[in-house]
């Protein structure tokens, strides 16, 4: 039940944050983010196939990440998506904005950062 | 083996993510990556779900579940995966974008119109006459009929006059003193004003010219709302008699004869011998009464009831309709002749005064009305034939193209996309047509505004504006529609197995024979109204130029001449003028005959008396007997070959002290003495109780007729220009060589007796003649055409509908005259066929027609509507032309070898 409500408001107001501050720094490839959101926030987030691509997709399109397929030796090819200079400003934005509401949210309701 | 089965496995998770990804329709690129780059999520997944300690089956279940839990994969990836770009294979729905499916349509119509040219160029073609013919004539309409006048609220602009059909007058002016009572009492009206249109010399800015005025009451140019350009109009106590003091011109004048002087104002001429000063100029597109150069004013006396001879234009108040005024000025004119026995003795209560009411653009546009109004029903109808045809052209042809079109519908295509492709190619036919049909009008026009001048009112106004092209878009889609959406909805109800196994034959189906059939029966129909119509207006034109007009025109030359006064102040002066005139032209070498008339045949005007004889006056309320009069010289009759027919033409000894005489025309002398004793009785004007009213009648010729070979001739009497003289005469010249070769040497002798005097109007009496036929022999012409156009479509269309009936059963006719049927048997098979759809389509057209004429009725002379002849030959023409058009195809079917088509 909980699960369910955090993917759900969670996801909306933060998947594109996530997928943005997770190709940051290097390139990765739909699954190894999927992994990833799902480790660091120790399950609570998880993005299923179903909606990680069409959301990676639409980053594409808007121009804030880039995929390009890459073949290594011995293994099928990954498409990796890396972060363009449009995705860098749109997610340092999105970093103010979340942090605003955050800090906004914290001092209505009284919970602190842990 | 863990690769084989890895590998398995990334093909069954393939086959997951396709299966998924149907309904996007995707380029096959874009799914291969999309699909490798799913499949390789599913299948890492996979891999971590089994390391964690699921069976097979177990991790396979939550992949699964995990790719379908959040909603359709389908529908989620439908807003991002790149479209457009997208080249599908046709056919095929693109989902989204119109446009590009649109421009997907219009290429792979572009390539269809070029696989096959001639077919394309047929269709192409015939639309481009039609669209460019129905553009062109709807020009003429628009500019004519439904373009307002330029002045401020054109509707409530009216003219307004008396009729007495009893008396063969349809139109009688007011006099003053009628017009003046009228303006005072009426209610319905605004403002309104009276003109005369005199004509006027202008001299004192080079040579004497010839210049169409108006002599107008001071609110005239109130009525239109139009105020002048430069300068002003006139003022009150202008309105004197005679005042050509003052003088306003018109826009072409100013350009014309003074080159646009910007200081035109109190520059001084002279009309008629008289000084005047311009006061103002009229912008340019002011044109009251049509063509006039110069206004003047026009004093209007309250107790004036001699002249009747005055035209009317009224402005209505709003909201008043024409009905409305009528009725407005009916009750006035009678209220005035009750009051006024005086001036109208035979006024009881219970008759009511005739006055038509008429919209000024309808009076502008006259007699051409009628004519455009068949004309673009005519063309329209040529264009609906057009469609027809095209249409059972593309049926034709889409039961060629059944093939493609299931093939197309077994590749995903819906019938609704097959059905959109073929209606895109339709349109695209209709659009180059329509193109081509434009710049067709285009030159149309060009040539129509070389008629001379005056046979088309408002031709100025006629070209190619936005309305007209609008109508041009409207009808090229109706025109798509109409033609495209016969194969379209057929195309929509293709039945794959049927098309897929017979597609190649080309035999057209059940259905879409009955649509082509219909289509054929229209078609007859519609060239038969068209073809008894036109041929109703031919023999009506046979029958007007057939009419004898009671002179000859060949080798006549008419032209125009007037005394001013009053530098002529006397008849006497002007009697001397014109005698010496008279000899000096005779006297020219070429010249075998010379008279004067105080109105020449086919010119504008028609002076008319109440005429009585002497012995049979009307009885009170007995209608008076009006005549036209004219007055000429002993050369007339002469001058127009036309025969004395009893009695003698005027001598010279017929002067002006001599005992007054006249010669009537046939009808009259008729009319009164019908056993023929007309010679010697007297006649004269009603109401002259003078001793010297009588004259007596020396002389009886035939009718000439006055203003068109198809008037309902009216009575005439002539009496010599010596006794009755008037300012203004036609000189008649009947030369011995071409007459215009004439007209400098006249001119020169005309001169020679007074250079201020100028000779216009110059025209041959064959070219009189010849332009008052004008308007009818271009509507019989362009009627014409359209009618044989109609049925050459109509016998191209029965043609086409039969070989394709043909074509298809050939295996047929092959069995048949496998089994010993005769060459004869099947040639009466097929064209019973042709007659059947022809016939029906004769029947259907002759009530159409029947229903149809009424509306011809004014345009017929000596034709009656329901002219049976017409009827049969239209009826004969179109029936032969189905039988030939048949033939062919049946003759065809004939040659039929039995043995290679049963082959086949």
């Amino acid at each position: 039940m909980v699960q369910a409500m955090l993917d759900r408001e969670l996801k909306k107001g933060s998947a594109e944050l996530l997928i943005l501050s997770l190709v940051e720094h290097e390139p990765r490839h739909g699954y190894e983010l999927s992994k990833l959101i799902d480790s660091r926030s120790n399950g609570a987030i998880r993005f299923h196939v179903a909606s990680l691509y069409p959301l990676l997709y639409r980053l594409e399109k808007r121009g804030w990440i880039e995929g390009r397929w890459v073949e290594k030796a011995g293994q099928r090819r990954r498409r990796y998506y890396r972060l363009t200079g449009e995705g860098r400003r749109v997610l340092a934005a999105q970093r103010r904005n979340w942090r605003q509401f955050v800090e906004a949210i914290a001092r209505i309701t009284g919970v602190q950062h842990a | 083996m863990r690769d084989a089965t890895s590998a398995a496995q990334s093909r069954d998770w393939r086959a997951e993510i396709a299966e998924r990804l149907t309904s996007l329709r995707l380029a096959p690129a874009e799914e291969a990556d999309l699909s490798d780059e799913l499949s390789q999520h599913l299948e890492d997944r996979f891999r971590e779900l089994r390391i964690r300690g699921m069976s097979d089956t177990e991790a396979r279940r939550v992949v699964l579940e995990e790719l379908d839990g959040e909603g359709s994969l389908a529908s989620k990836l439908r807003d991002v995966v790149r479209r457009g770009t997208v080249p599908a294979a046709l056919g095929t729905p693109v989902r989204g974008s119109v446009l590009g499916q649109l421009r997907q349509d219009a290429r792979y119509a572009m390539r269809t119109m070029q696989r096959s040219p001639g077919f394309t160029a047929v269709i192409v073609l015939t639309l481009a006459l039609g669209i460019g013919a129905a553009t062109t004539i709807f020009s003429v309409v628009n500019g004519v009929l439904l373009t307002p006048l330029p002045y401020r609220d054109p509707q409530q602009l009216v003219v307004f006059y008396g009729t007495s059909p009893e008396k063969q007058l349809p139109e009688v002016s007011f006099p003053a003193g009628l017009f003046v009572a009228v303006r005072e009492k009426s209610r319905a009206f605004a403002t309104m004003a009276a003109f005369e249109q005199p004509g006027f010399t202008m001299t004192g800015n080079g040579d004497p010219v010839r210049v169409d005025a108006a002599t107008v009451s001071l609110d005239f140019f109130r009525v239109f709302g139009m105020a002048p350009l430069m300068g002003r109009t006139f003022v009150a106590g202008e309105d004197r008699p005679d005042n050509t003091n003052v003088s306003v011109i018109s826009y072409g004048l100013w350009q014309r004869m003074f080159g646009g002087d910007p200081k035109i104002l109190g520059r001084a001429i002279k009309l008629n011998g008289n000084p005047s000063t311009i006061v103002g100029v009229m912008p340019r597109e002011f044109a009251m009464p049509v063509r006039t150069d110069v206004w003047l004013p026009l004093a209007l006396d309250p107790a004036g009831f001699n002249c009747w001879c005055l035209d009317m234009v009224g402005r209505m108040k709003s909201g008043i309709t024409a009905d409305q005024a009528k009725q407005d000025l009916i009750a006035t004119v009678d209220a005035f002749a009750l009051a006024r026995r005086d001036v109208f003795p035979d006024a009881k209560p219970d008759d009511h005064a005739k006055i038509v009411v008429m919209p000024l653009v309808r009076r502008i546009a006259g007699d051409i009305r009628t004519p455009l109004l068949v004309l673009i029903a005519a063309v329209g109808v040529v264009l609906l034939i057009a469609c027809a045809n095209i249409a059972n052209l593309l049926l034709a042809r889409a039961a060629v193209r059944n093939r493609e079109m299931a093939v197309r519908c077994c590749l995903g295509a819906s019938p609704r996309r097959i059905a959109t492709q073929l209606l895109t190619e339709s349109a695209m036919l209709a659009g180059t047509g329509a193109a081509l049909g434009l710049l067709f009008a285009a030159v149309a026009l060009r040539l129509l505004r070389r008629l001379p001048e005056g046979q088309i009112p408002r031709i100025d106004q006629v070209h190619v504006d936005p309305i007209v092209v609008l109508f041009a878009v409207g009808v090229t889609v109706a025109c798509a529609l109409l033609f495209g959406l016969a194969p379209a909805l057929r195309a929509a109800r293709v039945d794959l197995q049927t098309n897929l196994r017979d597609g190649a034959r080309g035999s057209a189906s059940g259905g879409a024979r009955r649509v082509s059939n219909a289509f054929v029966v229209i078609q007859f129909a519609l060239s038969l109204v068209l073809l008894a119509g036109s041929g109703l207006l031919l023999k009506s034109f046979q029958r007007l130029l057939s009419v004898d007009p009671g002179f000859r025109a060949d080798n006549v030359l008419v032209a125009r001449l007037q005394t001013p006064y009053p530098r002529y102040d006397s008849a006497q002066m002007v009697r001397s003028f014109y005698d010496r005139v008279l000899e000096r032209v005779a006297a020219i070498p070429g010249v075998r005959a010379v008279g004067l008339t105080s109105r020449a045949p086919f010119t504008r005007g028609n002076p008319q008396e109440n005429v009585i004889a002497e012995g049979k006056e009307p009885k009170p309320g007995e209608p008076v007997v009006v005549s036209n009069v004219r007055n000429i010289t002993p050369g007339f009759f002469d001058a127009m070959g036309t025969p004395i027919l009893k009695g003698r033409s005027f001598r010279a000894s017929d002067g002006p002290e001599a005992p007054r005489v006249a010669i009537v025309d046939e009808r009259f002398a008729r009319h009164y003495w019908p056993n023929g004793e007309a010679l010697g009785k007297r006649i004269g004007p009603q109401g002259d109780t003078s001793a010297a009213r009588w004259r007596t009648i020396v002389g009886i010729v035939p009718n000439v007729r006055h203003a068109s070979l198809g008037e309902d001739p009216s009575l005439q009497i002539y009496e010599p220009f010596a006794q009755q003289t008037t300012w203004t005469n036609y000189v008649m010249v009947r030369s011995t060589r071409e007459p215009r070769s004439l007209v400098s040497a006249i001119r020169a002798q005309v001169a020679a007796v007074d250079p201020e005097i100028p000779l216009y109007e110059v025209r041959t009496m064959e070219e009189a003649v010849s332009r008052s036929l004008l308007t009818r022999r271009l509507t019989n012409g362009l009627l014409t055409a359209f009618a044989t156009a109609a049925f050459l479509l109509a016998a191209l269309g029965i043609y086409g509908v039969i070989s394709i009936g043909v074509a298809g059963r050939m295996r047929e006719f092959g069995v048949r005259i496998a089994l010993g049927a005769k060459p004869g048997n099947v040639l009466q098979l097929v064209l019973q066929e042709g007659v059947w759809l022809a016939g029906a389509g004769i029947a259907v057209g002759l009530l159409g027609a029947i229903w149809v004429v009424r509306f011809l009725r004014s345009l017929l002379f000596g034709v009656s509507a329901f002219d049976v002849p017409t009827f049969v030959a239209a009826t004969v023409v179109l029936a032969l032309v189905a039988i030939v058009a048949c033939l062919i195809p049946a003759r065809r079917a004939t040659r039929v070898a039995p043995a290679v088509v049963l082959r086949e």
